[in-house]
C-alpha cells in the first residue's frame, strides 16, 4: 500500500494520507518501493513536480502533527524549565565571579578572605552593590533580580514537578527529580532507562573513564544531590545510592504510565532505603 | 559537484544556516558536513542532478539543504522535534525535499512514502548504525550507493573506532553491499569515518 492508498481509497488529502499511514503494515520482505508514474496514471498527479509537491504537502502536514504532539508530552515545559534554571545558576556565579574580581581590581585593601563559597559571594554581592562604581552598583542590582527570578523559578519547578512526576518528586523531591527527567531527556525515556543508568546520570564523565580505563565505576550522579544520599554515611551511600535509583525508575514508570501518586509504593520505597541507612549504624 | 578555486559550493538561494556565499553560490564547509568533507577527500564523490536520494539523519536539514541543490529530490528523514522544525523550515523553501517526521529505526512507518533511490545516505548516531542501513537496502535501486557516515563513538565506546569501522565494513559486505571506499574523515570530524557501498 502507498501513501496515495489502493483499490476504492484513493486521495491525495494529507488529512486522509496521514491517517493511512498511521494505520499501514508494510511488509518489508514483500516491499516494492513507490513509483510516482502510477499516481499519475491514477490521475492524482499532473507530472513529477506535482507528485513531489503533492506529497510534501501530506508529510509537512503529518510532522507538524508529530511534533505537536511531542510537545504535548507534559514534561516538556517541566524540562525547559529546569534547563533554564541551571542555566540561570551558570550565568549568576559567572557573573558573580567576574564582579568580584572587578571590584577586588580597584580596591587593594580588600580582603580575599570572601572568594571561593557561596555565603561569600551572597555577601559580596550587597557590599558591591554600596561600595563600588556606578557601573558595578547596577550589574550588582542585576544579578541580585536574576537571584529572585532564580528562586521562583526553582519553587515553580518543584511545585510544577510534584503535579508531572509526582512518584519521582516524592522520592528525591521535586528539583532532582526533574534534573534527572532531563538528563535523561524525557519522561518516556526515564520510563525505559535500567535503575543502573539512573544511578550514574550526570556522572558520565566517571562512568566513560570507568568503562575505558577500568578505574572505579561512579557511585551516583545528580542523585548526589538529594539529602538521602549525600547524608548517607560513606560505607552505605553505594548501596542507597543504588536502591534509591532502582524505586526512582519504578517510580519513573508509574509517573509516565499511570501520571498519578502512588502513596503506597512511595511509602515502601521510603522505608526500604531508610532501613539500609539504618543497617549501617 | 562544483567548487570554485578548490571550494566545494553548492548552487541554490542562499541564506539557509548563515552560510558564506562565493560566486554566488553556496559555500559548503566541510567541518560542518561530513558529506563536503567527503568530497575534499575523495573528489570523486559525486552527487548527479537525476538522482533520487534518501537521507537519514537528516537533523536541522543544513547538509541536506546542499545536497537538494545538487540532485533531484532528497526524502529527509529525522526523528527529534526540535531539529525537525528547522528542517520543515528548509522543506518550505526547497520543493525538492520531502520530510518525514520518523524514525529510522521503523522504515516500515514510512515505507509507502518513499520511491526507489539512487543514493541513501545516513547520518544517524545510534549504536547500530549497518543494521539501520541494511534495514533501508529495499529502498535502494540495484547498483545504487550507500553512503555511510560511521559515528564509532556511538557504536560501542568500549571498542576502538578502528574495530567498529572493520566490523561495520564487514556486516555491510555480508549483507550483500560491495565496499567501494572507506575513509576516516580526519581532520573534518574526528572518530567519524565514511564507507561506501554499492547495492550489487
Amino acid at each position: 500500500m502507498y501513501w496515495y492508498g489502493s483499490g476504492t481509497d484513493i486521495s491525495t488529502d494529507p488529512a486522509e494520507v496521514a491517517a493511512r499511514i498511521r494505520t499501514a503494515k508494510t511488509d518489508m520482505t514483500k516491499y516494492v518501493p513507490c513509483d510516482w508514474k502510477q499516481a499519475q496514471q491514477l490521475g492524482l498527479v499532473k507530472n513529477r513536480h506535482d507528485y513531489i509537491e503533492t506529497l510534501c504537502r501530506s508529510t509537512i502536514h503529518m510532522s507538524e502533527e508529530g511534533i505537536a504532539a511531542c510537545s504535548q508530552e507534559k514534561d516538556v515545559e517541566l524540562l525547559q524549565m529546569v534547563r533554564t534554571l541551571d542555566e540561570m545558576d551558570t550565568v549568576i556565579n559567572l557573573l558573580t565571579e567576574r564582579l568580584i574580581d572587578w571590584y577586588i581590581s580597584i580596591t587593594p585593601a580588600f580582603s580575599r578572605k570572601y572568594r571561593g563559597s557561596a555565603a561569600g559571594a551572597a555577601k559580596l554581592l550587597p557590599m558591591i552593590g554600596k561600595n563600588g562604581t556606578e557601573s558595578m552598583k547596577k550589574i550588582a542590582r542585576e544579578i541580585l533580580s536574576m537571584s529572585n527570578a532564580r528562586t521562583n523559578l526553582m519553587k515553580e519547578v518543584s511545585r510544577i514537578a510534584v503535579s508531572v512526576i509526582p512518584n519521582m518528586s516524592a522520592l528525591v523531591g521535586g528539583l532532582v527529580a526533574a534534573r534527572l527527567v532531563s538528563r535523561t531527556g524525557s519522561l518516556a525515556a526515564a520510563a525505559k532507562m535500567p535503575g543502573s543508568s539512573m544511578q550514574v546520570i550526570g556522572a558520565e564523565g566517571a562512568l566513560f573513564s570507568h568503562i575505558r580505563t577500568g578505574s572505579p565505576s561512579p557511585k551516583h550522579g545528580i542523585m548526589f544531590q538529594h539529602r538521602r544520599v549525600h547524608n548517607a554515611p560513606r560505607e552505605v551511600r553505594g548501596h542507597v545510592a543504588r536502591a534509591l535509583a532502582a524505586k526512582l525508575v519504578i517510580a519513573a514508570r508509574l509517573d509516565y504510565y499511570r501520571g498519578e501518586l502512588d502513596a503506597k509504593f512511595v511509602d515502601e520505597a521510603n522505608a526500604k532505603i531508610d532501613r539500609l541507612m539504618e543497617a549501617e549504624k | 559537484m562544483i567548487s570554485i578555486d578548490g571550494t566545494l559550493v553548492s548552487a541554490g538561494e542562499g541564506g539557509v544556516y548563515g552560510e558564506r556565499m562565493v560566486g554566488g553560490h553556496r559555500v559548503w564547509d566541510p567541518y560542518r558536513s561530513k558529506l563536503s568533507a567527503l568530497w575534499y577527500l575523495d573528489k570523486s564523490t559525486d552527487l548527479s542532478s537525476d538522482a533520487v536520494v534518501l537521507y537519514l539523519g537528516a537533523a536541522n536539514g543544513t547538509t541536506v539543504s546542499h545536497v537538494a541543490d545538487y540532485v533531484e529530490s532528497v526524502y529527509a528523514v529525522e526523528f527529534a522535534p526540535r531539529p525537525m522544525q528547522d528542517l520543515l523550515m528548509v522543506a518550505r523553501k526547497r520543493k525538492n525535499i520531502v520530510p518525514i517526521f520518523a524514525d529510522a529505526t521503523q522504515p516500515q512507518r514510512y515505507a509507502p512514502l518513499l520511491e526507489a533511490a539512487d543514493i541513501i545516505y545516513q547520518d544517524v548516531a545510534q549504536p547500530n548504525q549497518a543494521g539501520i542501513a541494511i534495514k533501508h537496502l529495499p529502498f535502494l535501486k540495484k547498483g545504487g550507493v550507500l553512503i555511510l557516515m560511521l559515528k564509532t563513538r556511538s557504536v560501542d565506546i568500549r571498542k576502538s573506532p578502528e574495530e567498529v569501522f572493520a566490523d561495520t565494513c564487514e556486516e555491510l559486505s555480508r549483507a550483500g553491499l560491495r565496499v567501494q571506499k572507506s575513509l576516516w574523515l580526519s581532520p573534518y570530524h574526528a572518530d567519524h569515518a565514511a564507507i561506501v557501498c554499492e547495492r550489487l
